[in-house]
């Protein structure tokens, strides 16, 4: 609070000292023709192309113009550490020229903070976008980015194996929470049914997928437990960290947990569940597909994930550099609109507006390659009447909006690094106390993240 | 925690700076007087009297005293005081050579350099201490302001009596700093002062690390060109009110702590303001005017140069003095040595100034400081403008109360795959280690270590630096397909180096700097299952590569050798150049070199799978680097066959090199770049690079070649095999990976793409079924022969229409013959079919040669019903029969999931099977390249 107080008399003085000006947002200098080069990472999880596709539809609608201007898409590795290295690389000392930037939600203050994307008018955060989703745009009170696609933890069940295993209650739409899950477990370890090992896998190998279930379960036992305030520092108690190693071990027991999922990966633990050898699984949206093409809407289900669950998802930036930013914001605002975020969501996305989920007016126009009527289909994805994944009005979009954030700093390289190590020795062979790793990592969290 | 309030009781502060030395000339004398300490007491006195801590007969002045003068007068105020003691030295700090001690010079001192420096006319700071601790004072508070001050820090930890001394130092060890300008303070006075001047109660960590932040974030640097960051001692629970100064506009309510009349304006001290006491026993003098005493006047703003703030070990003569005082933003320094002085400990290397980011109320502030002039001016016009808000934001920015760390700047550092773990794990060290972390705690730099195959960094890097630069949609993608341009490239060989530049276009974009020597060194080994080993030393060590396999096949009829990938990684290249020898057959080397099936990318790799079959374990050596034998045994597989190192004379070995990349136009951070990349570098050779080489099971680069880690000898590794072998040389390598291309001539590939009704969803795009395709050709040269079909029922009388012919061609026509023709058919596949007459085509072409031969299957699965049963068997036995391997390429994920017919298929033919959980564009590249002969 003092902190923004006196920021905000410093810019008072400053504005009166330089009598006055038009706020932080200058008008961007005219912009140069040419080629917007559009950098983000490899898409792996297999949408058909659908950003490329979304890029050759804007392109299109240039030629027709004649404006001079196109949009070119440069891949990055499809590792996610790598795609931010060489976006932060490039920008911070020129060694590639980017104008619109393909941004995790994480890296956002990182890029903000540092000055390598351009403060955006506030008008393209508009009511559509879902609030929780549009919170990872911001950053210092601007807005730096536009959400493109979102993501949220989803919990994905058997409901074959349920059925199997006595489980009365094989929908599980209306959500549950862990102590039903632990219930429903104990019910199939009685009646296992063939090839079930555990009751739920999930990512806690030692990278981001680790972070995003411990910051489930903190969130989950603390509520309202961010780690982090508004500026980003470190903002947590030894106290609140021991309630959230509590959580998170709680659920990770081994009763219930696939013992694989302390070395398992996104690809690993979905394997182990298409295998059949869990009944559920934590994952993201784009499992919806990948699942559906080798079970059937008998055999697969999907429901809010019990507690909180995490936002994930990518954002488009402007970057400081670029030769034509008016053009660039243009192309965001278009790979974001209405229609786009339709079609991402019929890709495979978590469409990032609520009208992608909610009017049947707005549809996806953009052509795409598609099976003739009388060939095979290619998608065996359950839709709704209008055409969307069926799930997607029904949990995605609820779980959107009732999603947390991961801890928003400028240094989230250092804390995601330190978060991850430290949790390590809870799934080692002697794990420590709930307190006495909560100091540790207190101590660890408070040297990664000064103040 | 506890802070003392020392308000109440007797306290003294014994203010002590020497700005004239009796001796300034060479080759005893100090560096010079210090103008600048004259006014650091004269404002140090004026401050500490409106503190409201120290009333002005508690404070004693002590200008330029002898060693006698100085003994006295800490002596009178460690008696009299009872409740804070407060002791400041400014003038010339000295250290011997091993650091381990600190002089105070006093006006009289002088040097005598030697092995054993002596300072006469110095006080040991040890016996300072001693003297302060035989004190009744409660507290005692140490400030030094002088060249090596943080040399004290050592001497404080290890002082018995150190509980109730809290010290702060003007300096890290071992740094000497400039004095500033003669007519104004000292700079780490002048910002101690400033923090002083603020109204409300500070304690002594307050102002240590408002302290630390300021000096670190503003434009001071050491004469090393290091960041000047002050340090402080203080046991962990104490803490003592150093300052309660009143607020000069902001009243506040409540009564007042303070005791002396504070100035109006906070950091103008001066005028109007009390004068302390005459000092007792002393040759000072009260008051704000400079009176030199028997040291005469003040010199002017000398033209003669300004020393450093202090002699001993790392002294700068004054003549070299000028050269390195004021801070050159971006320039490599030279660290300066005198000549026959005692040497300091100096680490090396050098360092540039580094833009740092202050936190927002100190940003805000100095942005003010800008306009207004002076800190003072900025507080006042704070302060004049709200009451009780205002008063605290002060206090709250200048006690450092939070902190905002920039991001770091990010190095993007390239590797050998064999590496990646050992520079990763480095990495990792350096980025939490003090070397990377300012006084603020803030990393310098952030690092992302990540490895490419080195075939393909070193082509990237010699003639595809352009498009590594800015990819162009049809063209190779170096972004994506090697990763991030680096800022810093470890190859295992200075060959590369050679490699690449030898070749390199003339408007290459990136330009490599390597460093003179080698990080470590690894010989590279066959490590063979100790039962098979030779017995003797003889045998052991020294003789070629193809000797020893041959020996080794003649002991045991059934032993095999296998080496990882020379195209992926150096160690296996560098076997390779063995294995090749002196006119063997490459074709006859590879065919007993090469299992069926791919070969491991990685030597760590290669001895991880090895296991997997314990009868292969127990007949196979492998040819690895050595310090695998160490660090490359953490497999799943916890049981493996034990192996000795045997050490052929006749094979280079690794000897990583640290290359710094510069990028054409990355010029928007240049120094601050070149110094992080300088850090990490000079980090990398220092003690921290070789704990984590050593670690990792290497051997120190130098002549001895001593394993860097002498407690760490993993089982069947030989301490000192004194072996002599060259490095490796740029032709040799280049001779070993063009012979091993050509070693079964060019290749010939067939591709087969599902182009049925249910890969729509999987078609467009990068990652679509065509661009993966047209993304592997990358891997095919002008000699090579390759062919696509597309897969579907809607030919007549085939279960396939052909896309390319099959024959040569230049890449680019056949990208076009794909973009032309690969569309989705309104059908089913049945790849049954189109496998069966795929492994008829190749095994006519290859009837007749030895060629390399491979089919690619791409695919989404959906018609993997027609090729179940009896039709599976078919497929197989026919692919076991033919020796082509066939590389599946599923699309969707669990494509190669144990029992999947893709999996089955791949096995049955020695190829691989990539699934969508697969990095598949890089594992489809990687397969086709090796079957063909690439460009060259």
């Amino acid at each position: 609070m003092i902190r923004r107080l006196a920021a905000l008399l410093a810019l008072l003085l400053l504005a009166a000292c330089t009598g006055g000006g038009n706020g932080p947002h200058e008008e961007p200098p005219a912009d140069v023709q040419g080629d917007i080069v559009v950098a983000g990472g490899r898409d792996v999880t297999g949408k058909n192309g659908i950003r490329q596709q979304l890029i050759d539809a804007w392109n299109r609608r240039q030629e027709r113009d004649g404006t001079g201007y196109r949009a070119r898409l440069v891949e990055l590795p499809g590792s996610a550490d790598e795609q931010r290295s060489q976006l932060l690389g490039a920008l911070q000392s020129g060694s590639a020229t980017y104008d619109v930037v393909l941004l995790d939600v994480t890296w956002v203050p990182e890029f903000a903070a540092a000055g390598l994307v351009r403060p955006l008018p506030d008008d393209v955060l508009d009511s559509d976008v879902v609030e929780s989703v549009a919170g990872t745009a911001r950053w210092d009170g601007d807005v730096y980015a536009v959400p493109f696609n979102s993501d949220v933890g989803l919990l994905y069940y058997r409901r074959d194996h349920l059925r199997d295993g006595g489980v009365q209650r094989t929908d599980l739409r209306g959500g549950l929470d862990w102590r039903e899950l632990e219930a429903m477990a104990d019910s199939l370890d009685e009646n296992p049914p063939e090839g079930y090992e555990k009751g739920w896998t999930t990512q806690l190998a030692a990278y981001e997928g680790r972070t995003v279930n411990a910051v489930e379960a903190f969130a989950s036992a603390v509520p309202g437990l961010a780690l982090t305030d508004a500026d980003g520092h470190y903002d947590a108690t030894v106290e609140e960290l021991t309630a959230g190693i509590a959580e998170l071990r709680r659920r990770t027991q081994a009763p219930y947990l696939l013992q694989d999922a302390v070395h398992s990966d996104e690809a690993a633990a979905l394997a182990d569940f298409a295998k059949g050898r869990t009944a559920f699984l934590r994952h993201w949206p784009y499992a919806y597909f990948t699942l559906h093409r080798t079970l059937t809407a008998a055999e697969l289900g999907v429901a809010p994930l019990p507690g909180q669950a995490v936002l994930g998802g990518q954002n488009l930036a402007v970057t400081k550099d670029s030769k034509r930013p008016g053009k660039a914001q243009e192309l965001i605002r278009y790979l974001t609109g209405e229609e786009s975020e339709r079609c991402l969501l019929d890709a495979g996305f978590a469409a990032t507006r609520a009208s992608a989920y909610e009017d049947d007016s707005v549809r996806c126009t953009v052509p795409a390659a598609s099976p003739s009527p009388s060939g095979e289909s290619a998608d065996r994805t359950p839709r709704d009447p209008a055409g969307r994944p069926a799930y997607a009005r029904g949990i995605l979009l609820p779980a959107l909006r009732r999603a947390v954030q991961r801890p928003r700093t400028a240094l989230y390289g250092a804390f995601t690094q330190t978060f991850t190590g430290r949790l390590g020795p809870l799934f080692g062979d002697s794990p420590p106390g709930d307190a006495a790793l909560a100091a540790a990592l207190d101590e660890a969290l408070r040297k990664a993240l000064p103040d | 925690m506890t802070r003392f309030d020392p308000r109440g009781r007797v306290n003294r502060a014994l203010l002590v700076g020497v700005s004239t030395y009796d001796f300034t000339e060479p080759p005893h004398g100090v560096p010079g007087d210090l103008p600048a300490v004259e006014h650091n007491l004269d404002l140090f006195q004026d401050t500490l009297a409106g503190g409201g801590v120290f009333g002005a007969a508690d404070v004693t002045v002590a200008r330029s005293p002898s060693l006698d003068d100085f003994d006295r007068v800490l002596r009178t105020a460690a008696e009299e005081a009872e409740g804070l003691l407060l002791l400041y030295f400014a003038g010339h700090g000295a250290i011997p050579s091993a650091g381990d001690e600190l002089f105070l010079q006093m006006r009289n001192a002088s040097v005598i350099a030697g092995g054993h420096a002596v300072f006469p006319g110095a006080e040991m700071f040890t016996t300072v201490l001693t003297w302060l601790a035989s004190s009744p004072a409660e507290r005692i508070v140490v400030v030094l302001d002088c060249c090596f001050a943080g040399n004290a820090a050592w001497i404080w930890e290890h002082f018995r009596d150190k509980r109730r001394v809290l010290l702060l130092m003007s300096v890290q060890a071992n740094h000497r700093t400039d004095a500033g300008d003669g007519g104004t303070p000292t700079p780490f006075t002048s910002e101690l002062l400033h923090l002083l001047a603020a109204p409300g109660e500070l304690g002594f960590r307050d102002v240590s690390d408002a302290l630390r932040k300021r000096m670190t974030e503003g434009p001071h640097e050491t004469l090393r060109g290091e960041p000047w960051t002050p340090q402080s001692r203080a046991e962990h629970d104490e803490d003592v009110l150093v300052s309660a100064r009143e607020a000069a506009v902001v009243h506040r309510p409540g009564p007042s702590h303070g005791r002396g009349g504070g100035p109006p304006v906070p950091g103008r001290p001066g005028a109007g303001q009390p004068s302390a006491t005459p000092p007792r026993g002393t040759r000072g003098r009260s008051g704000g005017r400079p009176d030199r005493g028997r040291n005469g006047p003040v010199r002017p703003e000398a033209k003669r140069p300004r020393p450093p703030h202090g002699t001993g070990g790392g002294a700068v003569p004054p003549e070299q003095a000028d050269a390195v005082r004021t801070p050159v933003p971006h320039r490599p320094r030279t660290p300066h040595r005198a000549p026959g002085h005692a040497a300091a400990a100096v680490p090396a290397g050098p360092v540039t100034a580094r833009p740092r980011r202050s936190s927002a109320p100190l940003r805000a502030a100095r942005r003010l400081a800008g306009r207004a002039g002076t800190w003072g001016a900025v507080l006042t016009a704070l302060l004049s403008l709200t009451a009780t808000g205002l008063g605290v934001y002060a206090l709250t920015g200048l006690a450092g109360g939070s902190s905002d760390c920039a991001p770091a700047l990010e190095l993007r550092v390239l590797t050998d795959p064999d590496l990646e773990a050992t520079v990763g794990a480095a990495a990792e060290a350096y980025l939490t280690s003090d070397a990377n972390t300012t006084g603020d705690g803030c990393r310098r730099s952030g690092i992302t270590v990540y490895s490419a195959g080195s075939a393909d960094a070193v082509a990237a890097l010699r003639r595809e630096s352009g498009d590594w630069h800015e990819p162009r949609d049809e063209g190779p993608n170096p972004q994506r397909d090697i990763g991030p341009q680096p800022d810093v490239w470890i190859p295992a060989s200075r060959a590369d180096v050679a490699r690449v530049t030898d070749g390199q276009d003339t408007d290459a974009l990136a330009r490599l700097e390597p460093d003179d020597g080698a990080l470590a060194y690894s010989p590279i080994v066959l490590a063979v299952p100790t039962v098979l080993a030779a017995d003797s030393l003889d045998e052991r060590v020294g003789g070629p590569l193809t000797g020893m396999v041959d020996a080794l096949r003649e002991r045991h009829a059934h032993a095999e050798v296998r080496r990882p990938d020379p195209e992926f990684a150096d160690a296996a290249l560098l076997a390779t150049i063995g294995l090749y020898g002196t006119g063997a057959d490459p074709g006859r080397v590879e065919r007993e070199v090469a299992p069926p099936g791919p070969p491991s990318p990685t030597a760590a790799g290669l001895l991880c799978a090895l296991p997997d079959d314990d009868a292969v374990d127990n007949r196979t050596a492998a040819l690895v680097p050595e310090f695998l034998m160490r660090s490359g045994v953490g497999c799943d597989r916890t049981t493996r066959s034990p192996r000795t190192a045997q050490y052929p004379g006749d094979v280079p070995g690794l000897e990583p090199v640290f290359v710094r990349v510069r990028w054409e136009g990355a010029d928007l951070d240049r120094a601050a770049r070149d110094e992080a990349a300088a850090g990490f570098g000079a980090w990398l050779a220092g003690a921290g690079g070789r704990a984590a080489f050593g670690a990792a099971g290497f051997r120190a680069a130098d002549t001895g070649r001593d394993l860097l880690d002498p407690d760490g000898i993993a089982d069947g590794v030989l301490p000192a095999p004194s072996l002599l072998i060259e490095s490796a040389g740029r032709d040799a390598m280049e001779t070993a990976l063009r012979k091993y291309r050509d070693a079964r001539g060019p290749g010939r590939v067939l591709f087969l793409l599902d182009s049925s009704g249910s890969m729509a969803g999987l078609w467009r795009g990068p990652s679509g079924g065509p661009g993966l395709l047209k993304e592997s050709l990358g891997g095919l040269g002008g000699r090579d022969e390759y062919g696509v079909w597309a897969v579907a029922d809607s030919a007549r009388d085939r279960p396939y229409e052909t896309l390319l012919p099959f024959g040569p061609h230049s890449r680019g026509s056949a990208r076009a013959a794909i973009d032309a023709g690969a569309r989705i058919r309104d059908a089913e596949a049945d790849p049954y079919a189109a496998l069966v007459a795929a492994l008829g085509e190749m095994a006519e072409r290859g009837a007749d040669d030895d060629r390399p031969q491979l089919i690619v299957h791409l695919t989404d699965d959906e018609d993997a019903g027609r090729l179940t049963g009896a039709r599976l068997e078919d497929v197989l036995s026919r692919a076991r029969l033919t020796g082509v391997p066939i590389t599946t390429v599923s699309l969707v994920g669990g494509g190669c999931d144990a029992g999947r017919p893709g999996a089955l298929i791949s096995t049955a033919g020695g190829g691989r099977c990539l699934d969508a959980d697969d990095e598949l564009g890089t594992g489809l590249s990687a397969e086709v390249a090796r079957t063909g002969t690439g460009e060259q």
